[in-house]
């Protein structure tokens, strides 16, 4: 994923969320009652059902529409969203499978080197922003692939975007960014 | 009623004595007879002793060497007249026990709980069980726990025992020669058989026990003038239920005011002893009695209870809604169907999604072979554990808190039955952890 860097940075993909719809009204009381591993929030008006095979935790609305939270790649989201499906059509919905998007991918990495923050946010003036009061990351922005990238003095990266691929190209992106802003003394 | 019951036993017993109590007037307004509320109670309490949830109690309560001795008038513990010395020399680990004088003549004292056996019981004392059956020992006895098999290891001097209430379970009682082999099973056999007067008694009895009816007739002028003599033997279970049902029998004239628990014993034992008689000659039947009497309660409850957990009744209702449900699902999706399908294939970005749409068909049974990636089954994987564990270990109970991190579950309950290994527990608060 990340070619072009010389020395190979781990990008480590922590969560996935996906959603689907099932096109069809879900009672969540029914869920509840018969489903399996199912947690019912009627304060909310949702119910989470947890995954074992793939850990996953999802969501779901009676209007059909499932959130699926968890997984640890796009792929592993998707069998878990179909194993889902298939549970809720086991308890008697007439579950249609439809509209799988994968809509939040969380990944983290780390440099080999440490950062110095204000200098990185002192070149990147507008996409960059810092406030140590507030968070003591710096927040980078890529407005064209959507993504976000927090950036912190150890040299830790927390990178979010709508697909994996994403995540990398933005990974790709900044890297050059922090190596010119990196601490020489420690690694 | 009983006397010496677990807690669990008593809660529920008590529950069920306040629901009868409070059914009473009820029942009378409605002109129902007494009789049928009184049905209900023996019903009910038949149905609990069955399903052995809080029978072990009980069991384990006779079982237990829970003896209050009364000694007749003028006996002391010190007095070496009688047996004394051999009193209760009795096992290894015994030792001595406190001394209660009774008020009058009697004086009792009880056995330690962790008494184990044998036990030489001197002449004239009588035994007080637990749960409340007398023996009077006219001869000294060695009380032992015996195994259901075990045959009296040699003709033994004669040995009598005899009983004035209903006998239930109760420990062997066997000539001291034996058996060192002295199996340390937790059930006690009742060694006794009621012979005399009664002439039902007969065949089965002697043709076991001939040398002991010699003696019989040389004891029988010593007693008093109890309705029953006994004699005693260590006996296979068949013979000895077989015994006791006569016994039980015989006595049913005699003893005045029999509780309740007696006479479900009496039924009950009935029936095990048949079960008995062929599990015994399959092979030697090594488990305690009281063993077989739980696999005869298991029997049993298997023939006779047909409401509870074997009620097919509610669940007709609970399929009748989801089918309903489904139905109306069913329609509206049909209609929706070919709107969707266009949909399905434009906004679809997955691959595999468009070339399954394109080839599914439009079926009144949209969900399964639909324009859906989601083909019926084979395609997308069930659960692979879908029931790690199916337990029949439930709580019932109420909840204060019930808190997860992750994985990690923390439970904080109150008020509350646990059902665990067939048998209940009550709680009024637990606290529990659990990992998912």
């Amino acid at each position: 994923m990340d070619s072009s860097n010389d020395e190979a940075v781990d990008i480590i993909i922590t969560n996935v969320v996906a959603t689907f719809r099932t096109r069809c009204h879900l009672n969540l009381r029914t869920i509840a009652l018969e489903g399996i591993n199912v947690i019912y929030k009627p304060e909310v008006g949702k119910v989470l059902m947890k995954l074992r095979k793939p850990r996953i935790t999802a969501s779901i609305w009676s209007s059909g529409k499932i959130i699926c939270t968890g997984a640890t790649s796009e792929d592993e989201a998707k069998l878990g969203a179909r194993r889902l499906a298939r549970c809720l059509q086991k308890l008697g919905f007439k579950v249609r499978f439809s509209a799988f998007k994968v809509v939040n991918v969380l990944a983290v990495c780390s440099m080999p080197f440490s950062i110095h923050l204000v200098d990185f946010t002192k070149n990147n003036r507008p996409i960059a922003s810092y406030e140590p009061e507030l968070h003591p990351a710096a927040t980078y922005r890529i407005k064209n692939i959507k993504a976000t990238v927090q950036v912190f003095s150890t040299g830790s990266l927390t990178i979010t975007g709508p697909n994996v691929q994403n995540v990398a190209t933005a990974v790709e992106q900044v890297y050059p960014l922090l190596f010119e802003c990196r601490k020489p003394l420690c690694k | 009623m009983l006397t010496n019951t677990g807690p669990v036993a008593k809660l529920y017993l008590s529950i069920i004595d306040d629901v009868i109590d409070s059914m009473k007037e009820l029942f009378l307004d409605e002109g129902i007879e007494d009789r049928v509320l009184d049905d209900l109670r023996h019903l009910w309490e038949s149905k609990v002793l069955q399903s052995k949830a809080i029978d072990d109690h009980r069991r384990n309560n006779i079982n237990s060497s829970n003896f209050v001795l009364q000694l007749p008038a003028g006996y002391q513990q010190t007095e070496p007249d009688l047996a004394a010395p051999a009193v209760i020399p009795a096992a290894q680990n015994f030792n001595s026990f406190p001394v209660k004088k009774n008020s009058g003549p009697l004086a009792t004292f009880s056995l330690p709980a962790s008494l184990a056996y044998p036990v030489q019981i001197p002449a004239g004392v009588t035994l007080q069980t637990a749960s409340g059956q007398l023996y009077k020992v006219n001869v000294p006895v060695v009380v032992s726990q015996a195994q259901a098999g075990q045959q009296p290891a040699s003709h033994p001097p004669p040995r009598v025992t005899e009983w004035r209430d209903a006998p239930a379970l109760q420990p062997a009682v066997v000539p001291p020669h034996p058996v060192p082999p002295r199996v340390p099973e937790p059930s006690a056999l009742p060694a006794s058989s009621i012979t005399h007067p009664r002439p039902s008694l007969p065949l089965c009895q002697e043709s076991s026990l001939p040398h002991i009816d010699l003696t019989l007739g040389d004891n029988e002028p010593t007693p008093p003038p109890e309705p029953v003599n006994v004699s005693t033997t260590a006996s296979p279970c068949t013979q000895l239920l077989d015994l006791q049902i006569r016994a039980e029998e015989a006595l049913a004239q005699t003893t005045k005011g029999r509780d309740i628990y007696d006479i479900l014993k009496e039924v009950i034992e009935k029936e095990t002893e048949k079960v008995e008689r062929s599990r015994d000659v399959a092979a030697g039947n090594s488990s305690s009695r009281s063993e077989a009497a739980l696999q005869d309660y298991n029997a049993l409850s298997d023939i006779i209870q047909l409401d509870g957990p074997a009620d097919n009744s509610d669940h007709e209702e609970d399929e009748e809604v989801p089918l309903q449900e489904n139905d109306f699902l069913g329609l509206i999706n049909a209609e929706v169907i070919k709107a969707l399908q266009e949909e399905n294939e434009s906004s679809d970005s997955n691959s595999v999604a468009s070339s399954s749409s394109s080839s599914g068909g439009i079926d009144e049974l949209a969900d399964v072979e639909e324009g859906d990636p989601l083909n019926s089954g084979d395609d997308v994987v069930e659960q692979d554990i879908p029931d790690l564990f199916d337990t029949d270990n439930v709580i019932v109970c109420q909840y204060d808190k019930i808190h997860r991190s992750k994985n990690r579950w923390k439970f904080h309950l109150k008020d509350g039955v646990i059902c665990y290994g067939g048998r209940d527990y009550v709680f009024s608060k637990a606290v529990g952890e659990a990992e998912w």
